[in-house]
């Protein structure tokens, strides 16, 4: 469904964030990419979406594909409109909107489609958000502001969703109740999802397949059960350590961060 | 109390006029960040286009004669009966006008839309995602271009234009004191509130108002809900620039047209610096405020002092408040 392939950017003509990077999202799947602080999987997303050249950012080499046709010079509106829907870092909602005026933003999307907004779906889904609906979308805690988030998404009727760092400042309990939206999207309604994590723990909670990048591009791939089980992703992401620490340990620990980073 | 109330409501009928213009001022600073110094020369653009087609148009030799003056048998029976003076005769005499006042008030709109269309397209849109700074001072050098090219195509002679609507004395009693007014200003003020009460529903209340308002809080966001931001852009500057043609034909049958109207836009600035730049509540009482401050200011220091005394309530406004009496905090000042 989407088809990254082998994207160089640059953000301002000088600072390199991609390096070829290619990944893979098949239809019906939740897909998971994980990586660093400023691995580049933001980056990632926002050129998927085309939001790029708002930030002064181009894609210099490669292509990228949504449903087989070239996403270059499509105004980052259109796609929407054709289905793919980016829920950004940190949320991003209309603070000074009233919650069913920050859905009735995304009914944009709906344009030209001929599909009337469901905005009742959304509250069945989130009920917190029906109580508030004519409540200023700023005075809504953490979580509640990523059920809108994940609200406009659902109102936006979108085949694929890009969502970036849902867990982000959110308690435990809140983001296993995300999670669980995530996964009954993708169950229910047959949305595709490309979802980036710092939590690897989570994210393979719910993915089927996940992507790592390190340093603007892909380090390793595979299927959530086979990764869960490589000492690498053990040790690095999943927090588990290789149990008997001795001096050695470190030595071997920096070579085998070496060997991800060439 | 009676002189008191008759300058109060002229203020009033002033200030709505402020209001119409400051209208396209907030607009497009909401959707675009961008404060238009050139809204100025836009009305002035619209109050020729309504010159040129409500007078200059019907003058033409190939237009029909009932487009320069329209008076069917009837209108001239029951206009020979009336005395000199009589309010009837007024609104007839008016009707008369009403097809080029109502040509005029099209190509207005038409012509300034399209204005404000070009002036979007070709002069903001590549600088999108730049500076809005780079924007502001293209709005500066615009001044220089609008006033020029309007000198060259009409000439700098000032001329008049049918009023809006009829002119007939109007006189009330209110508190025990007669109150005079002119048919015409009472009408341009409805005329002015009905389109800013409008546009202010429009943008609270409408699906394009939550894209208006969506693209003022977050360009990005706002194009990833699906909302194309420099469709919003461009609707912003014909709201602006249709407005102003509204309010050009309104300041032309008060003062004539002539480029000095350009110099309006300038003092409502200040109104919408007063009121706070984004706001459409707060511009509405800066410019009401203003309004009856000069008529006041007219009344007990004469016709030199009105220029300045408003303005001195602005900047002490300003002062105490930089974001205006109603903007938001972290708006840039300029």
């Amino acid at each position: 469904m989407l088809a990254i392939e082998n994207i160089e950017v640059n953000y301002h003509r000088a600072v390199q964030a991609l390096r070829g990077l290619s990944l893979q999202v098949a239809e019906g799947r939740i897909v998971a990419l994980l990586g660093t602080n400023g691995a580049g999987k933001t980056t990632t997303l926002k050129a998927a979406s085309n939001l790029l050249p708002l930030e002064h950012g181009a894609i210099n080499a490669g292509r990228i594909r949504f449903d087989g046709a070239d996403i270059r010079g499509e105004a980052p509106d259109a796609l929407v409109r054709r289905g793919l829907f980016h829920v950004r870092e940190g949320r991003r909602i209309f603070t000074e909107m009233t919650v069913e005026e920050n859905l009735i933003a995304a009914s944009w999307a709906l344009d030209g489609r001929g599909v009337k907004p469901d905005y009742d779906k959304v509250y069945g889904f989130f009920p917190p958000l029906a109580d508030r609906r004519r409540q200023v979308a700023g005075y809504l805690s953490g979580g509640e502001q990523q059920m809108l988030a994940f609200g406009r998404a659902m109102v936006a009727e979108p085949r694929l969703i890009l969502m970036d760092e849902p867990s982000l400042g959110l308690a435990p309990k809140v983001v296993e109740e995300i999670f669980a939206t995530i996964r009954r999207l993708n169950s229910e309604e047959g949305v595709t999802i490309l979802l980036v994590e710092q939590n690897a723990a989570v994210a393979f909670s719910v993915a089927h397949y996940a992507y790592v990048m390190e340093h603007g591009r892909i380090v390793m791939e595979g299927d959530v059960a086979k990764l869960r089980n490589d000492p690498d992703i053990q040790s690095f992401y999943l927090g588990l350590g290789d149990g008997g620490s001795s001096s050695f340990r470190d030595v071997k620990h920096y070579k085998r961060r070496k060997r991800w980073l060439s | 109390m009676g002189q008191f109330l008759q300058f109060a409501l002229n203020g009033l009928m002033s200030g709505a006029i402020y209001a119409l213009i400051a209208v396209g001022l907030v607009s497009v600073f909401k959707a675009t960040r961008v404060v238009n110094f050139a809204h100025g020369y836009l009305i002035m653009f619209g109050a020729y286009f309504y010159f040129t087609f409500a007078v200059l148009v019907p003058q033409a030799a190939w237009a029909p004669e009932w487009l320069q003056s329209w008076r069917p048998d009837w209108m001239v029976e029951m206009r020979a009966d009336l005395p000199m003076f009589s309010p009837l005769a007024a609104v007839l005499d008016w009707m008369a006008n009403l097809p080029r006042i109502l040509l005029g008030l099209a190509g207005a709109l038409i012509c300034n839309a399209l204005l404000g269309m070009l002036i979007e397209r070709t002069l903001m849109r590549p600088l999108m995602g730049q500076s809005v700074f780079a924007m502001i001072m293209l709005t500066v050098g615009l001044i220089s271009i609008l006033s020029g090219t309007a000198q060259l195509i009409w000439t700098s002679d000032a001329a008049f234009v049918p009023a809006l609507a009829p002119n007939t004395p109007i006189r009330f009693e209110m508190f025990g004191a007669t109150i005079f007014l002119f048919g015409a200003d009472l009408a341009n003020m409805l005329i002015a509130l009905a389109i800013f009460a409008g546009i202010v529903a429009m943008v609270r209340y409408t699906r394009s108002g939550v894209a208006i308002r969506a693209t003022a809080e977050d360009q990005s966001t706002a194009y990833s809900m699906g909302i194309s931001v420099p469709r919003v852009f461009s609707r912003a500057w014909v709201l602006a620039s249709t407005t102003g043609a509204v309010a050009g034909a309104i300041l032309a049958t008060r003062n004539g047209v002539s480029p000095a109207l350009g110099l309006f836009g300038f003092s409502v600035l200040a109104i919408v610096l007063m009121g706070g730049l984004d706001s459409y509540l707060g511009v509405f009482i800066a410019a009401m405020a203003v309004g009856v401050l000069e008529a006041l200011t007219q009344w007990q220091l004469g016709g030199e002092w009105a220029g300045i005394v408003p303005y001195v309530a602005v900047l002490i406004v300003i002062l105490i408040r930089p974001h205006g009496l109603l903007g938001s905090k972290e708006i840039e000042r300029i």
